[in-house]
């Protein structure tokens, strides 16, 4: 098998109004978690349909475990979450399961066996209840995302593919999706997803890829990216609200790049060449009370702000991308 | 293969077990049924065979034709009824009489009176008045017993022996039919009209039915984003040949269920109608041979491949059930068109305007039938027939899995056509 699960190389799709992918390459490295990052109408959908082999790209090569996308051979190896969740709403959920199932090329038999620990396993079937039995339209909405879910699940694919998954979860469903994200990759199981939520993808992903205007705009290991965007960065936490004095000191252009002010909780990006120590003597010259100063490293977010800025996002574009 | 096996399957079986598929698939050989036993009742009822229970004749002649009247319209008496009552009154006290009489029928004692007089005699004139009077059946029953009675007083006045003038006189004539077509005599003619409009209209029943159905699938599967999930599995192209086949075969089953609970329905109709009080006519299911089977059978696939892949192609560009029913108006239209047509063409299926329905694609698929049911139709209109549905056909599917492809992954406004032409450019 190959060492990465994804090589994009140059994809390029064009639709009649705009170009939603342009020149586009990546690698996704084999057992790894990957994030696409980027503002809505990045191009993060088109990109994963095209590795899905739902569109082709108009130029360009993508090779999925070490064939080509459009091989039909590997679209039982790929798991797919689409970002809005779709079921066939009158159907019994143990049919929907089957029939998806099936679409993978496994068999009946097989895909009942599976069904039936999945759905033990996320407590669709109980004792009391066995929610397989019920039609789709009859499941809370939760619900009928973990049906969703199994559907994605039920092959045992080695790419799985999570688009915006996230989106609309409550917390608890949220940590689960996390979990078991985390358990896929010690499987061995490569995982790719998009998502614009920063924090989630700084602490699940191995790797990621920030895509704006259809354009890479970076992509790398989460380290790699992190250290390369220096040590330029402190961490300021006050211990109450912050004087006009400290507000003085932020501003100052010589001194301070950029701050993203979260009341008293502060990141400072400084200014080139100068001594992260200058601006702890000048805040504790104010007066005010320093409960912690730290030089970090950038959050993802940071980044992401500073190389997409507000420009990236193309204002008026659908979700899709 | 396996794969569009599963949509096939799936659409099929989804399809097959909701109860608006078994309501239609009852109740559909009850309409029809109904509209066999329906005209056969209303027919007798204008008829109103033997509704000539307790009428009155008063006879102002000194003839005895009163009598004779009275024979004949008792000779056709259903058992249980009550025979005409005959009084012979004198021509002066017949308006008393009629008076009378009619207060009886206003009381419901009577349901109506005949008078014979000199004018009827003469052969002029005989009046009736009664319940029934506007009952066609009735008066032309009553007219020909006045003229048979009148007849056979005519005949023995000119001598004739009055057991020969029964004999002479009783003429129950039946007039039946038979087609001739090219092949030669055939079943009854009306049996055939009722054969190929019933399959005419079957076509488009189950063109619009399952075609509205092909679309609505797909109008679902794009809106509850199924579709991304099923294509990120198969192609396109696959799931839209799935679906098409899956409703197809359903509207096949349905078909075949519906023939043959009327079939069955028609050959046990003499007791039902007997029920109703109505004789049939013996007549016989028309015969159908493999060969033309086939034929019907290879004109509905065509028809509803050609139709249901346009359905498609529409479902796909639409986001809402109001966007499918606008933009499905030009499909409809050439429907709807075809079936105005089925009448005219019945009655004249060899005329310029059939030839040309059953040659141009839209409505091919159901004129053609029409006509292969009717009778024998040249070879060469049948292939160039067959021809242009199949090219049709195949001009079609191309342009809906196009169009389908690019439209099912597109949300947002409703597609004009002239963007659907440009997604038909697009390579995927």
């Amino acid at each position: 098998m190959a060492e990465n699960t994804i090589e994009i190389d140059n994809a390029v799709k064009r639709y009649a109004e705009h170009v939603a992918v342009r020149d586009l390459s990546l690698r996704v490295p084999k057992g790894s978690v990957y994030g696409l990052l980027g503002p809505n109408g990045a191009g993060k959908t088109t990109t994963i349909r095209m590795i899905l082999n739902i569109i082709a790209p108009d130029s360009g090569s993508i090779r999925i475990l070490g064939r080509p996308a459009n091989d039909p051979k590997i679209t039982g190896h790929i798991g797919y979450l689409p970002e809005e969740r779709g079921l066939y709403r009158k159907m019994q959920v143990r049919r929907v399961l089957r029939f998806l199932a099936e679409l993978k090329g496994m068999n009946a038999h097989d895909a009942d066996k599976k069904i039936d620990e999945w759905l033990v396993r996320l407590d669709l079937k109980t004792p009391e209840k066995d929610w397989g039995l019920s039609k789709i339209d009859e499941l809370s909405r939760g619900m009928q995302q973990k049906v969703q879910f199994i559907g994605t699940m039920l092959h045992d694919p080695d790419l799985v593919i999570l688009d915006e998954p996230f989106s609309g979860l409550d917390p608890i469903n949220a940590q689960a999706l996390k979990d078991t994200i985390v358990e896929l990759k010690q499987r061995g199981k490569t995982v790719i997803f998009s998502t614009h939520l920063m924090d989630n993808a700084e602490r699940i992903c191995d790797s990621v890829c920030i895509i704006a205007r259809g354009e890479k705009v970076l992509d790398g290991s989460i380290g790699e990216i992190k250290g390369a965007h220096g040590t330029r960065n402190v961490a300021l936490g006050l211990g109450g609200d912050p004087s006009t004095e400290v507000s003085a000191v932020l501003s100052d252009k010589t001194l301070v790049d950029r701050v993203d002010d979260s009341n008293r909780y502060f990141e400072i990006e400084m200014a080139k060449g100068t001594d992260p120590q200058v601006l702890l003597r000048r805040i504790v010259a104010t007066g005010a009370t320093v409960n912690r100063f730290e030089i970090v490293q950038p959050s993802l977010h940071q980044i992401f702000l500073e190389k997409v800025g507000a420009t990236g996002v193309e204002m008026g574009m659908t979700g899709h991308g | 293969m396996a794969k569009l096996w599963a949509i096939i399957k799936r659409e099929y079986v989804e399809r097959v077990r909701t109860k608006w598929f078994l309501f239609a698939t009852i109740f559909g050989p009850i309409f029809f049924g109904a509209m066999i036993i329906i005209p056969a009742v209303l027919a007798k009822q204008s008829k109103g065979s033997a509704e000539f229970t307790n009428t009155r004749i008063l006879d102002a002649t000194t003839t005895g034709i009163g009598d004779r009247i009275a024979e004949i319209m008792s000779r056709e008496r259903q058992p249980g009824s009550i025979p005409p009552q005959v009084i012979v009154v004198k021509p002066s006290e017949l308006t008393q009489a009629e008076s009378t009489a009619t207060k009886q029928v206003m009381a419901k004692q009577l349901s109506g009176y005949l008078i014979a007089d000199g004018r009827t005699l003469g052969g002029e004139e005989a009046r009736y008045a009664g319940r029934n009077a506007t009952s066609l059946g009735d008066m032309e029953r009553l007219r020909a017993a006045v003229k048979e009675a009148l007849l056979t007083q005519r005949l023995r006045s000119a001598g004739i022996d009055s057991s020969k003038v029964r004999d002479l006189t009783f003429i129950p004539l039946r007039l039946s039919s038979e087609r001739i077509t090219d092949k030669g005599r055939g079943g009854s003619g009306t049996v055939s009209i009722i054969f190929a409009g019933g399959i005419a209209f079957l076509l488009y029943m189950s063109i619009v039915l399952y075609g509205q159905n092909v679309l609505r699938g797909v109008l679902e599967e794009k809106t509850t984003r199924v579709a991304e999930v099923v294509v990120s599995s198969v192609p396109a192209e696959t799931l839209l040949a799935g679906k098409i086949l899956g409703v197809g075969a359903v509207g096949l089953t349905q078909q075949i269920l519906w023939v043959i609970t009327t079939v069955m329905m028609f050959k046990a109709r003499e007791p039902i109608l007997a029920k109703f009080g109505v004789s049939t006519m013996p007549f016989a299911l028309p015969e159908i041979s493999i060969g033309l089977a086939l034929l019907l059978l290879l004109f509905f696939i065509l028809g509803f491949i050609f139709y249901s892949s346009l359905y498609a192609a529409v479902g796909a560009s639409v986001n809402t059930e109001q966007e499918a029913q606008q933009a499905v108006q030009p499909m409809l239209i050439l429907l709807v068109a075809t079936a105005i047509f089925i009448n005219p063409i019945l009655l004249n299926p060899t005329s310029r305007l059939a030839q040309v329905m059953s040659l141009l694609p839209f409505s091919a698929p159901i004129i053609m039938p029409l006509r292969l049911a009717l009778g024998s139709v040249p070879w060469y209109e049948l292939a160039g027939s067959l021809v242009g549905v199949l090219l049709a056909c195949l001009a079609a599917t191309w342009f809906a899995a196009r169009v389908y492809k690019v439209g099912l992954l597109m949300y947002g406004k409703r597609a004009t056509l002239g963007e659907m032409i440009k997604w038909v450019s697009y390579s995927r």
